[in-house]
């Protein structure tokens, strides 16, 4: 565990020698860039074998965190970098750098036509990916937040991939260079959050290093409102990166990069980074009940609002993004309801299933999503375009992408087995926990967990709908041109992450359940890992009436899809009037986000700087110009004086001394002088 | 390091060497014939050793607590002292460093101003003289002297080398920040005499130190004086509403003199403000601070609105100084020790960065013949290796964690939050921030509009080339100082901590 | 040698030649616009002063008036040359020597 601090350093260095040496090589440097994430991937494997096996430090539940090494020393703060390495860094670290090592892969086939930009693409990847892989292994909030920020450029840089020069034209372009403005912007305001989050934490602990912030001892000697602030600042970046209700409008925006990039950004690395701080921010968030149930509805409502506004969507990839957003919700619902179970009932820890469910969730969810977003890119780059409307009987001729696709729509919608199945059963037991248990904010629990299965029911609607659309019915004009099955190195990532699709639920019952724990020095606090063994596990979930219920759900979902788009004996033109019901139109406005958005950026930000602007060039400048300009005026006057007659000035001198030998003359004969 | 320090012979003057080689480099550039190549070479070279003198100077005192001082006799009567008191402490140290550094910059990437080339290195070289002056000095009169040296030769450079509206906007310049200085020289007139007590007059800072110290300057007198210190220091920072000369000078200065302009001029009013207003006159300062706050959230908040609406790429990023230079202003006006060590970084920092940020602006303008945002378009096609150093400045600017910006903000915010935390009134804060996320909008925006989307059809860009090979070292050697200290801030934090502060103890 | 006592002329006829004429150069400078005349004219002047400087010398006996006179005779002729120097060049630069057509030295 002493070089885990290679895992990043792998292809930050792969960042370095693709960016500047990548055109010297081959394929711009996909070689280097996919090396350096096997090494991480290996280092990865060593590490958490090594954690959880040789080392001793799992059973007894304590995290490996050797002492930092000081960065910035100022006043009495001490911020530090170092890694800390837990369970849930290991589980964290082993699908990130596997699901990467997948797209990397991917990446070879899928970005062949590129030509010399495919440098600055594998390096921005690899530059993704290691800043990914420092914030899981990160020590302290400042380190995290370092590489927070880091991917937030690297989506910025990837999402505008085709800010000039798009394969589809200069609109494309255009709209991509604003895609990657917005999400930038727009995350942004959540860093801005999540800085003063850090600026409470810091001065409240006197350092940010996770040893320090989750000491029981250390935060019983802190005032909770610090905390409380701090959480929910720090809950503010989570708002930000996972795309959380009221800021997830940039993600599907982020469409306009290159679909691997998105497979990245929506299964490996970015939105998962804030996930991942709620999981790690535990031993804080839950010393509030209140933070918890804000968490918990900021991600039922996401959940709720970003499924809806995926039912009508014609964009393949935005479809997937909607998807991602509302699987987001659920993750953080789940964090939240069990946060609010251990807030309530004060530290029984591993009664709550939320931790768990949450984090499983999201692992499931990795898999499956980047199945889903790889074979969308297999469809796009097939077809050349993302329109749902010009596909369709495409199963015909992409055989594997077809099949691997239905699987991962399976494991999303939560059928029988597959990987959603189990943990989205989880989650949605977790959020029933606080009612069950009869909490006193048991009702919103309530209306959370009915948001949650109609949810569920949206989300088995919407991707069979994208599913049958795609791939059957009869070929449309963009469907027509395609020239088969993608390459090898694109379908085989496909075949091995559809294994995964439908198997990586199964991990629950082979220990998976005990390692999504959570652990500091000296193991005093402990989340997850609620220690039930696999049988009981797998028959609690089956003996659940709520399962039924959800499944039952999700089976109709699927069946209304197979009913509308592929038997076409509901025509969906009923429900929505032709495109012109208001529902219908506010769905597709994305319940007018994008234009709030675009109000209050236009307001607040050139509104009041046009009125700036006015200012400074005629109030305060012209005050100034104004002030040179009296005084040069008045020298203007003045100099009129000056004729240059000779005898206009000997005149004046002649009545000066005149007047001179008066004055002179009066003061010696009256004043006595 | 044994063989380092057998080669810094104790006995080397570094300090007069300082202020005497940028001088003697003037006149070489200047007596030179006029061939572009030769006077360039002629500058890189003065400039280098200025630049290795100073590296040796940081070297040599780092064992000594970061200061050192000499002292030559001038004006040494029985009525009057003033004499050439020349000394570095951490923050000065720092400060040339900056100036040695950016002024070998700026001789390497300048060679577009071809004609009068000796003098315009020339004037380059009088102008580091000067501000090397302003950064050594250990004496009101000298600082003085130097201080109004620095402004001529930029006056010069502006007159003689800038834009269209060159005449207006150097004028304006030299007026504005002369009339200030006049304002800050009864302000030193008073602090000497009140010092003097009657006795000799002794400009040193040392004397008029020893007088704050005794309790020589009543409170009455401290906020006076701070007022009229302030307000001269204010207007060369420049604060808002102070601060109409800069961008004018900017837009029309060449790059070399809107690269010296920000990176180093700009910080002689924060450093003086620092240097004198608050080791002198700590219960002024107190006085004060809330007005200095103010100020600095103004110019913050003011700088980073007034960027969105700008169209020229170049003014744009002349009000994003203001902004930035305000947080340096924030920074001191927490008066504690956190908030002037990230006062003093920020300085840095900003030097460094700004000065991609005009090298950038003054490529634009060279290469495509126009600085105009709704002009541009598309760069990054044709200029890719550019559209990298601008991406990268604007977003070093924009405070990006690993870059040495993200450090000083933080930490200038940290001690500001620290502050408010203290009188217990938080809101303030949100202003700040709010001017992180205006910065971010701006320089994505001015990114969006000028080096993506589709390539411009409205200026000719048939003859647009990429950096040539001086810009690409130039801006290439800044950029990798940016990412070094935002990696490791603390080779600047070391430096820093060691500051005698006479205010830490104050306050 | 016998000497005659002689009625001595008032001083005041002096101080009124003097004055008078004084304020005929006066007048002269003022009215005049051809630059000899006014030249003139200022002779004329000092020439008053002159007069009133050695009568005042007569009167109170005191020879240091005639010397100041005799300085002053020196100083105006120097003033002279130079004046009707530049008049003369004046006029071959401007064919003029009226004063009024010389008012490009103004602001």
């Amino acid at each position: 565990m002493e070089y885990a601090w290679l895992i990043p350093v792998a292809p930050l260095l792969a960042f370095v020698i693709v960016g500047f040496f990548g055109n010297k090589t081959k394929e711009g440097g996909g070689a280097i860039a996919l090396g350096s994430v096997l090494i991480a991937f290996v280092l990865s494997i060593l590490v958490s074998y090594e954690y959880f096996v040789t080392s001793g430090l799992f059973d007894s539940g304590e995290a490996y965190a050797p002492a930092p090494f000081q960065w910035l020393v100022f006043g009495d703060y001490a911020l530090n970098f170092g890694i800390y390495i837990d369970s849930l860094t290991c589980v964290m670290l082993l699908f990130s750098s596997f699901i990467s090592l997948m797209i990397f892969l991917y990446s070879i086939g899928y970005m062949k036509g590129e030509g010399a930009r495919k440098r600055r693409y594998y390096a921005e990847i690899a530059l993704f990916l290691g800043a990914m892989l420092g914030l899981i292994l990160s020590s302290n909030y400042l380190e995290m937040f370092i590489f927070w920020e880091l991917m937030g450029v690297c989506s910025y840089l990837l999402i505008g991939f085709w800010s000039y020069k798009h394969p589809e034209g200069d609109a494309a372009s255009e709209a991509a260079a604003s895609a990657a403005k917005k999400a930038f912007l727009v995350t942004r305001l959540g860093d801005v959050c999540m800085m003063a989050g850090l600026f409470v934490l810091l001065f409240a602990f006197k350092s940010l290093d996770f040893t320090t912030l989750f000491d029981p001892a250390e935060i019983a000697n802190v005032d909770s409102g610090m905390i409380i602030l701090g959480s929910l600042l720090l809950f503010g970046g989570v708002i930000g990166k996972s795309a959380q209700f009221p800021l997830q409008d940039w993600l599907p925006d982020a469409m306009a990069g290159p679909t691997t990039v998105s497979a990245l950004i929506h299964a490996a690395t970015m939105v998962k980074a804030g996930v991942y701080l709620v999981a790690r921010s535990y031993p804080l968030f839950i010393q509030s009940a209140d933070v918890m149930l804000v968490v918990a509805v900021i991600g039922g409502v996401t959940a709720f609002i970003a499924a809806t506004m995926a039912l009508n969507n014609m964009s393949l990839k935005r479809v997937l993004a909607y998807s991602t957003v509302s699987q987001l919700g659920l993750m953080i619902m789940a964090l939240g309801a069990g946060g609010y179970v251990i807030a309530m009932t004060a530290g029984d820890y591993h009664a709550s299933l939320g931790y768990t469910a949450g984090v499983f969730h999201m692992m499931n969810h990795a898999f499956f999503k980047a199945l889903l977003f790889m074979c969308a890119g297999s469809v796009i780059h097939a077809v050349a375009s993302e329109d749902l409307r010009q596909m369709g009987g495409l199963s015909r001729k992409m055989r594997i992408t077809s099949a691997t696709m239905f699987i991962g729509a399976l494991s999303i919608a939560g059928f029988p087995f597959f990987s959603g199945f189990w943990s989205k059963d989880l989650v949605f037991e977790s959020v029933m926990n606080p009612y069950a248990s009869g909490l006193p904010a048991g009702d919103i629990f309530l209306f959370l967990f009915a948001l949650a299965l109609i949810t569920a029911f949206m989300t088995a609607f919407y991707m069979f709908r994208m599913w049958y659309m795609t791939f059957k019915g009869k070929p449309k004009e963009a469907a027509e041109h395609c020239h088969g099955e993608s390459p090898k190195t694109m379908t085989v990532p496909l075949i091995i992450l559809s294994l995964f699709a439908v198997g990586s639920g199964f991990l629950l019952f082979v220990g998976l359940n005990d390692i999504i724990t959570f652990s500091v020095i000296g193991g005093e606090f402990m989340v997850g890992g609620n220690g039930k063994t696999a049988e009981y596990l797998f028959w609690h979930v089956l003996e659940n009436k709520w399962t039924y219920v959800s499944l039952a759900l999700s089976l109709s979902g699927i069946f209304l899809a197979y009913l509308m788009y592929s038997r076409r004996i509901i025509n969906p033109a009923r429900f929505n009037m032709g495109g012109r019901s208001g529902l219908y139109r506010f769905l597709t406005a994305r319940y007018y986000f994008p234009q709030l958005y675009d109000q209050i950026s236009l307001k607040l930000g050139y509104g009041v700087a046009k009125g700036v602007d006015y200012v400074d060039k005629n109030l305060i400048d012209g005050t100034v110009d104004g002030i040179s300009n009296a005084i040069s005026g008045s020298s203007d006057t003045m100099r009129k004086m000056q004729t240059g007659n000779v005898r206009n000035y000997a005149a004046i001198v002649i009545i000066g001394t005149m007047v001179l030998v008066a004055v002179l003359f009066i003061l010696v004969r009256f004043g006595g002088v | 390091m044994d063989f380092l320090s057998s080669l810094s012979i104790p006995s080397l003057p570094i300090l007069p060497l300082l202020l005497i080689l940028p001088i003697l480099g003037a006149v070489f550039c200047f007596l030179i014939k006029n061939d572009r190549r030769h006077t360039r070479h002629m500058a890189i070279l003065f400039s280098g050793v200025t630049l290795a003198l100073s590296l040796l100077l940081l070297y040599d005192i780092s064992s000594r607590g970061y200061v050192e001082s000499e002292s030559y006799a001038w004006i040494n009567t029985a009525y009057l002292q003033m004499n050439l008191d020349i000394g570095v402490d951490g923050m000065s140290m720092l400060m040339v460093l900056l100036t040695a550094l950016l002024v070998l910059m700026v001789a390497i990437f300048s060679d577009t101003e071809s004609e009068r080339s000796n003098s315009f290195f020339a004037l380059i070289m009088a102008t580091q003289a000067g501000l090397m002056g302003v950064y050594l000095a250990q004496d009101y009169f000298l600082f003085f002297i130097f201080w109004e040296v620095a402004l001529i030769p930029m006056f010069f450079l502006i007159a003689g080398w800038g834009g269209p509206r060159r005449h207006y906007a150097s004028m304006k310049f030299l007026i504005y920040t002369h009339v200030a200085s006049m304002i800050m020289l009864i302000g030193i007139f008073m602090l000497v005499i009140t010092a003097a007590d009657g006795g000799v007059l002794n400009f040193s800072f040392e004397a008029v130190k020893a007088a704050s110290a005794a309790g020589l300057f009543t409170t009455t007198f401290q906020v006076v004086v701070f007022g009229l210190l302030f307000f001269g220091f204010a207007v060369k920072m420049p604060l808002v509403p102070f601060h109409t000369w800069l961008p004018d000078a900017h837009v029309e200065a060449p790059t070399a003199g809107s690269v010296l302009l920000a990176g180093v001029m700009l910080k002689m009013g924060s450093y003086a403000i620092i240097r004198i207003c608050l080791e002198v006159l700590p219960e002024g300062a107190i006085a004060w601070q809330t007005v200095m706050i103010v100020l600095a959230l103004v110019a913050i908040l003011y700088g980073a609105y007034a960027c969105i609406a700008q169209k020229d790429l170049k003014k744009m990023v002349a009000f994003s100084s203001i902004s930035h230079m305000g947080f340096v202003l924030l920074g001191i006006a927490t008066l504690s020790g956190i908030g002037i060590q990230f006062a003093i970084f920020q300085m840095f920092a900003h030097g460094l960065i700004t000065s991609v940020l005009f090298m950038v602006c003054g490529i634009v303008g060279h290469n495509t013949g126009t600085r105009d945002i709704p002009l541009l378009g598309g760069l990054a096609g044709k200029m890719p290796i550019f559209a990298g150093f601008m991406m990268f400045g604007f977003l070093a600017s924009l405070g990006l964690p690993g870059l040495i910006g993200f450090v000083a903000e933080f930490g200038v915010l940290m001690a500001f939050f620290d502050y408010l935390m203290g009188i217990d009134v938080l809101w303030p804060i949100v202003f700040a921030l709010a001017s992180l996320m205006l910065t971010a909008g701006y320089f994505t925006w001015a990114m969006q509009r000028s080096i993506f989307g589709k390539e411009t059809t409205k200026i000719d860009m048939s003859n647009v080339h990429d950096v040539n090979r001086r810009e690409g070292v130039a801006l290439g050697l800044l950029c990798a100082l940016i990412a070094l200290f935002g990696i490791m801030p603390w080779l600047i934090m070391d430096v820093l901590a060691e500051m005698p502060l006479v205010l830490l103890g104050v306050v | 040698m016998p000497r005659k006592v002689m009625t001595m002329i008032p001083i005041e006829m002096f101080l009124i030649l003097s004055a008078a004429l004084f304020c005929i150069g006066l007048v002269g400078v003022l009215v005049k616009t051809n630059g000899i005349v006014i030249l003139m004219c200022i002779e004329l002047m000092l020439n008053a002063a002159n007069i009133n400087f050695i009568a005042f010398a007569a009167y109170l006996g005191d020879a240091l008036g005639q010397v100041f006179v005799l300085m002053a005779i020196a100083v105006a002729a120097a003033e002279v040359g130079i004046g009707i120097a530049i008049l003369l060049n004046v006029y071959k630069a401007k064919k003029t020597t009226d004063v009024d057509d010389l008012t490009i030295l103004r602001w």
